[in-house]
Formats: structure tokens, sequence, C-alpha cells
């Protein structure tokens, strides 16, 4: 039977075999996105739902001092329930927040998110794309008016020119880069923008090793040298856009030399790299999280964004503007609105006509106020006195990780409802356990804006049970002690309904039915609708109608290196881990990468008279790891590269906690740190 | 344009492949590699001589034949080769073409084949058995131009000698690899399968 990878966004489609209650191959059909290619997460990590660490009880207990008892699911609803109602009673709705998770269903993160909007009356919604591409988001909806690829992923096959800045591609988003690099042997260009020596980097036709965190200064260079060069697209401009010419005026510093000195990119080459650009009419960009996490990670993937507008790249095909988005889920856990400012559909909680709809609809008043954001809850506690947490492990993916621990110890009331045990089960009071992709019904929304079925192929094992049962049951003690209707749904297809009648101009026209051939793409306002593939065409989804030139500034990183800390570390992933490892390193992907590996170049290992392989401490001001040394040319001299899977070699016990201003993401991509030999 | 099919008229655009009107058994085709013509199993009969149809465009006024006696004992005979020097237990879809072909492996001497091959298991993801290899490349072109662009599998040899492997002959963890396992998505024959069939 057919379901959708739980990986990461790019949504592919398998069919996974089972045979004793085990996978045991996993095949592809030849549908979209896909195609009948996986990567070796899909096609071999799937295995994660028979792990030994299932949770398969309910647990509970008082105090974090106390041990976890075994409890019925009704006790643990109940006991939960009575401990919400009282932060809620003493202290008001913004003292708790929910956190729906992008690994879970759109069903599920819609009912999390209404639970927390229509029964506890709180708006401190967000979800893990607060740590990942909440700057890109932030960046276009404020510029364009929408928060996701403009363009589909079969406009690969149209593109003569990609721009891929601080994207590991061929690692992240494997079954994209097999595309990508394909239409590259076809003839398109590609152009790298990255610290490292990636897979992506490889492939390209131009590499521009930026150092770290500079990318910001490379883009408005290029624009800048666009404008210089008169290559820019004035009817697009003219027509489309607006804020123009104050945006031209802030970019008289960016010079091609001041570029160099600062990017440490020769100047021809970004000059080239702006020619391609300017001059290919179907040229793409496609960024990721080298972008986003940074202090200046709003600002840059504006920079990107007004490059684009500049050269009328967007609302056309084979081009566009391309976020590849992290979780199975997370373009539908922000379609969804498990944001703290937006309801579904993106429609603010500030303004008032989309406050009515949602107070009609789910027939309660609703709090005005937008939330907190996710790494401003951790901040706020213990003001916040509990957290309803779906889905995620913030002890792994959260950055100065001995300060998120003193904040979840000192936290009042802490739900867990996952499938697995992690680094942060055991800062929880209740645990619910939880069904997995396998094992219920539902649907996920890849990058490019598909949404695509989940199918219950297993039953939960134990007492698992699916998120959304759970989320229900839960919302049934609240409501009923509140006074507040919540009705009951017999399944995810009740509450899909739901969210069509909530947001009929995004998924008015997606119903289960059609999804039975191939997922369908919102915006499908109706069901003879075919979904759209290229955004923005004629109109931007701003109040005028055009897109917005922001004028962004190049700001150093919060960590520069210094004597004591010599290195820049920046932290990310690798191909055959997944995040904070929770479901990667309990699968059989765990033997072809069972620890942490940490790149250093050649020359720095020299220096430090490190061998490869060689055991080593990467320590930082907040925090020391043990890693192995792995010398290599893929990252530059003075970067060491650590990805964050590690539970017992937390890469985020070294990053820090200084958050752009914008969207408040943690600068993951640049910290200072020194190494040290093992003795 | 308009080419016949079995005596019957057929309407098709220009740069049609004679494999999509004829319905004719393939093997070493597939939709996302970019093998051609290697396994003659879907030769057919265009104007009087063989050609592969997976191979072969349609043009104007071709007269096309798909199961004529030659045909059918041409893809007998070589179905039974491959019976003969293969380990055909885990291609179901060749098995069953040897049975509609009446195929007596038998009838020919004993050769040396590729039976006796050891399988290769250097990976914790799949099985290389090449025992049961036919040489299809579909591995070799889903890992390369196909798909991935990886380029961790090579053809080796030449005849009954040749065989798929890696560069230099490294383990695949020494090679480009990634384990996105697409080669075994696309074997045909059960050669590459997941080590997760083995324990079950």
């Amino acid at each position: 039977m057919r379901t959708t990878c739980p990986y990461c966004g790019v949504g592919c489609q398998v069919e996974p075999e089972l045979k004793e209650g085990r996978v045991v191959r996993v095949l592809a059909p030849d549908i979209p996105p896909n195609h009948g290619a996986l990567c070796v997460k899909g096609r071999f990590g799937l295995d994660f739902p028979f792990s030994g660490k299932r949770l398969l009880h309910p647990l509970v207990r008082e105090s974090l001092n106390a041990p976890f008892r075994r409890a019925t699911w009704e006790e643990a609803l109940d006991f939960a329930a009575e401990r919400l109602l009282d932060v809620l009673r003493r202290k008001g709705p913004e003292a708790i927040a929910v956190f729906p998770s992008a690994k879970t269903t759109n069903e599920e993160v819609y009912l999390a998110q209404k639970l927390a909007r229509a029964l506890l009356g709180t708006n401190n919604v967000d979800h893990c794309s607060r740590l990942c591409h909440s700057s890109s988001t932030a960046a276009l909806s404020r510029s364009l008016g929408g928060a996701s690829m403009t363009n589909p992923i079969e406009d690969i096959w149209k593109t003569d020119l990609f721009l891929v800045v601080g994207s590991n591609t061929t690692e992240t988003h494997p079954v994209i880069a097999a595309m990508i690099k394909k239409r590259v042997r076809q003839g398109a260009r590609m152009i790298v923008v990255d610290p490292r020596y990636t897979g992506m980097a490889e492939a390209a036709t131009l590499w521009l090793r930026v150092r770290p965190g500079t990318d910001l200064f490379l883009l408005n260079a290029m624009a800048r040298y666009i404008l210089e060069a008169d290559l820019w697209d004035r009817a697009y401009v003219e027509a489309r856009t607006e804020g123009f010419e104050a945006w031209r005026a802030s970019l008289e510093e960016y010079t091609l030399e001041r570029a160099e000195a600062v990017t440490g990119v020769e100047r021809e080459k970004i000059a080239l790299a702006a020619r391609l650009y300017a001059t290919t009419e179907r040229a793409g960009a496609y960024w990721a999280m080298g972008v986003t996490q940074h202090t200046k990670g709003t600002a840059t993937a504006q920079a990107l964004v007004n490059l684009a507008l500049l050269t009328g790249k967007v609302g056309k095909e084979g081009a566009g503007l391309n976020p590849l988005r992290g979780q199975n889920n997370v373009q539908g856990a922000g379609d969804m609105g498990a944001l703290p400012d937006v309801y579904p559909g993106y429609l603010k909680v500030a303004e008032e006509g989309a406050r009515a709809r949602f107070e009609a609809l789910w027939g309660v008043p609703l709090n005005p106020r937008p939330g907190l954001r996710m790494t401003e809850v951790f901040e706020a506690i213990p003001e916040v006195e509990a957290i309803y947490l779906i889905g995620e492990d913030p002890v792994t993916s959260e950055p100065y990780q001995d300060h998120l621990k003193a904040k979840l110890a000192a936290l009042p009331f802490l739900i867990v409802q996952d499938i697995l045990e992690n680094e942060t089960t055991p800062f929880a009071h209740v645990v619910f356990p939880a069904a997995s992709f396998l094992e219920k019904d539902g649907t996920f929304t890849n990058t490019d804006r598909r949404v695509q079925r989940v199918r219950k192929l297993l039953e939960p094992p134990g007492e698992a049970r699916p998120d959304w049962w759970i989320t229900q049951a839960l919302g049934q003690r609240l409501a009923q002690a509140l006074g507040r209707p919540w009705p009951t749904y017999p399944g995810p297809g009740a509450i899909w309904e739901e969210v069509r009648r909530a947001i009929p101009e995004l998924m008015g026209g997606i119903a289960y039915a059609r999804l039975e051939a191939a997922g369908v793409r919102w915006p499908c306002p109706r069901e003879d609708h075919p979904g759209e593939a290229v955004l923005f065409r004629e109109r931007f989804n701003t109040p005028t109608g055009r897109a917005r030139f922001h004028p962004v500034d190049y700001t150093p990183p919060a960590e520069p290196p210094s004597e004591d800390y010599p290195f820049t570390l920046s932290t990310g992933r690798v191909l055959f881990h997944w995040h904070g490892g929770t479901l990667s390193r309990n699968s059989r992907l765990q033997e072809a990468y069972p620890e942490l590996k940490v790149e250093v170049n050649p020359k720095d290992a020299e220096r430090l008279g490190l061998q490869d392989g060689e055991p080593i401490y990467v320590v930082s001001r907040r925090g020391r790891i043990r890693a192995r040394a792995w010398v290599t040319e893929r990252t530059p001299e003075g970067v060491v590269y650590a990805p964050f899977h590690f539970a017992e070699a937390p890469a985020n016990r070294l990053t820090l906690d200084a958050l752009d201003p914008i969207s408040r993401i943690p600068e993951y991509k640049v910290s200072a740190v020194r190494l040290e030999k093992v003795d | 344009m308009r080419l016949r099919v079995d005596g019957k008229d057929v309407e098709v655009q220009e740069g049609t492949l004679l494999l999509q009107v004829a319905r004719v058994p393939t093997l070493c085709h597939h939709p996302h590699t970019e093998t051609r013509g290697l396994c003659r199993i879907c030769l057919v009969e265009v104007n009087g001589r063989l050609q592969p149809a997976c191979a072969t465009l349609a043009q104007e006024g071709m007269e096309v034949k798909t199961e004529t006696e030659a045909l059918r004992r041409l893809r007998k005979t070589l179905l039974e080769w491959l019976a003969l020097t293969t380990d055909l237990s885990q291609a179901p879809e060749l098995l069953a073409l040897l049975e509609r072909y009446g195929a007596e492996p038998a009838r020919w001497p004993e050769v040396e084949g590729r039976k006796e091959r050891e399988a290769v298991e250097d990976n914790p993801f799949f099985l290389r058995d090449y025992a049961k290899c036919v040489n299809c490349r579909r591995c070799v072109d889903a890992c390369g131009d196909g798909v991935m662009g990886v380029y961790a599998l090579t053809l080796e040899g030449r005849g009954l000698l040749a065989h798929p492997t890696t560069p230099l002959g490294r383990p695949l963890p020494e090679t480009p690899c990634v384990f996105c396992g697409n080669c075994v998505q696309v074997c045909p024959t059960g050669a590459l399968r997941p080590l997760a069939l083995e324990v079950a």
C-alpha cells in the first residue's frame, strides 16, 4: 500500500512491503514527486517503528524527582487535563504553550493548534520551523505574501540555471538533488554558494566558497553589480514590485571589491554569478539552512528575494524562489496554523476578520494577541508553566543545551507525546505514546505544497494511539471542564473536512478521494481545480498585489572566532541521519553512520597534529563534546562542521542561543570553538 | 503519423518508441534508466527485419509484427540461455515469460554460468547477488546517468564473464555509493535485494 515517506520535505511516495510485521522492502511508485526514486532514508530507514525504544504505555508522575508510573489512558488524560486547567486558572492562557509537530499529519497539527486556541485560549503555538525556515517564511511573507516554494519540483526540468545557496541538497533532499544534477547533465548550469565542498558544489558549474555567514554580502553585491551592468528586468520591477528606489539606495556599499574582502570569493566569480543569474530567463533559486540559521537569517533570505525580484524571476515557470523544507510535514504544519501569529491558511490572529472566521467555525471567542515563538517560550519558563510538546526533542535540537535543560528542569508541567524515547522524555510529567506514520491515516504536505496521503498499514504497538486521537481525547476533557464546544471526530477524514471548510481558498478542492491517484497542490479552491503549480503568475498575495523590496544590511555573526576559540563551528545534517536522531538512530541507518564525525580541514589538522579518525574534543564557551576528527577538504580552513544528530555528543551543547531579531531563529551555523586532543 | 502493428492501423506522434505501441515483453528497458536494445527480448519485426522496440522510433508506414513464429523462437532461446546461466529463482516476471514461451533450458548443454557466483554483502542495506544477474544494466544506469549521477556501479568483462561491479571492485562503502537503493528498485531479477528480506 502506498504512503508518504516520513523523513524530509520532498514527500516521496513509498510502498513499504511488510512481512510478519516488519518492513522488508520499500519500493517507490512511478508518480510525483519522486517517480520511483528514493534516498537511503526512505529506502532503508523506515524500520524505526519496530524499535525496542517505542513508547508503549502512558506514563505519569507528580514531579521530576519521582519515577514514572504506568497509567491507563483515562488516568493519564485526566491527570494532564487537570494540570493544564490548574495552570489556566492560576496563571491564564499565556502560561501554556502547545507545540504541534511537523512530523505529524495535517489533521493532527490542525487539531493541536485548535486545542490551544479554542480551548486553552493561547496563541503560544509553534513548531520546529522556528529552528529551520522561519527566516525564509518571514522574508517571503512580507515581500510576496506567501511562505512556500513558489515553483513545483517538476519545474526543475524546465530550469536552465540553478542558484543553490546554503543547501547540502545531496544529503538533505537527495531525491531533489538527483533531479537537479540530472538537469545539469542535460545542459543546465548550477551556481552553488556554500563554504563546504558538498555534493552540490561538486556538481556545480560555478562554486562560490563564501566564508560562513557572509552570503548576504555576496547576494547584495550581486544585486548591485546587476544594477550597475544594467542587466535587471526594468519592466518587471516597474509593473510588479514596490520599494525599489529605497532598496537600490541601500546597496551603495556592496561593491564587488568589498564583497571579495568580506566573503573571500574573487570579484570576477561574483560578477560571473550575477551575470549568469540575471541573464538566464529560467533561473531558479533554491536554498536551505545555510541561509536561514543565522542571526541575519531573515535578512539573508530577503537578499535572495530582492535579487529574484530585481531580475524578474518570480511567477515564472522554471524559476522562482524555492526554500527546500526540511520535515516531511513542515509545510503542512505552517499551513495548519502551528504558528503563534496565524491561524490555518496564514490568516492573521491579530486581524479581526480572520479571527471572526475561526470564532464562527469553532464557536468560541479567540485570543487576539499573537503568542510567543518556540525559542521565546523556553526562555519564558517559569512564567510559562505548562508545555504540551508533540513529536519533538528540543534537548537535542535547540541551541545551548545546558541552558535549555535547566529551563526544562524548572518547567512545572511538561507533556511529551512521541513515538520513541528521546533526550526530552526525562523532563516530562506525562508521556503519551503515539502511533508512527505506518500506524495511522492522514495527510502530509511536502515542500512544493503537495498534499499527500499517509496510510495505516499496521496497528500501533502496545497502547500507542494516533496523535489525533490523543489530542482529541485531551480536548474532550478540557472542553467539558471549560464548557466549550469540541466535536468528536470519528477519524482524520472528518478533521480534514473541517480544514477544507476553514480555509476553502487553499484546501477546498482537496478531497481525500482525489489523493488516491497522486497528491494535489494547494492553493486548490475547488474539486475541479488542478492545484496551483507556479505561484504569483499575475499578482502577489500582498495588499497592493505587488512584491516589496526590503533593504537588508550585512552584520557579522554574533560570536566570531577569538584567540581562545579560533574555529567557526557550523552544524547541520548528514545523509544517513535525521535531525535529533530519534528516528534514524533507531533504524538500520545507524549501522552506516554510528557516531559523530567532525569535519576538519587538512591544514588545520596538520597545525594541531590531528590524524584522520582521531578522537578530539570540540569546546565552545558553553560546553564540550567528544568526536572523531574527519580530516577533509570538504570544510574550509578555520571551519569545523558537526552534525547534530548524536545525543551522546550533542553539537547543540556547543551552539549559542543568539537569535535573529525577526524570525527568532538561532545562529546554528556560526559559533566559536576550539579543538583539543584527547590524551 | 500512421503505422500498422499486427495488422491494425495505429496513429502516433513523432518521437514515439515502438515499445509504446507494441505489446512485447521487456527486460533491460526501464522508464527511468537509459539502457536501449541490450537484452533483445523486445525485438519486433519491422518491414521484415528484427528491431528492438525499446530503441526504435515509430515511422510513417511501418509494418510491425510483434509475435511471429520467428520472434517466438528467438525469445524462447534467449530466455533459455538466461535460465541456463543465471539463477532466476527471484525473478517471477522472467519465470512467467519462460513459461509463456515454453522454454526448455535443458535442451542445451550445460555452460559455465554465473550461477556459482557468491553474493557480496559489503554494506548494511542490500545484497549484491550476481548469481541472479542477467546484465541488464538497469542498476548501472539508475546509479549513473538515469537517476542518481553517482556512478558507483559499472559493467566489467565481456560475454558470459560480464558482470556489474564497483569501480576497481571496491566494497560499496568505499565508493561514491549513497545507498539510495535505486539500483535495488530497478533490478528485475532480485540480484540486488534488501538485507531485510533475508532475515525475515
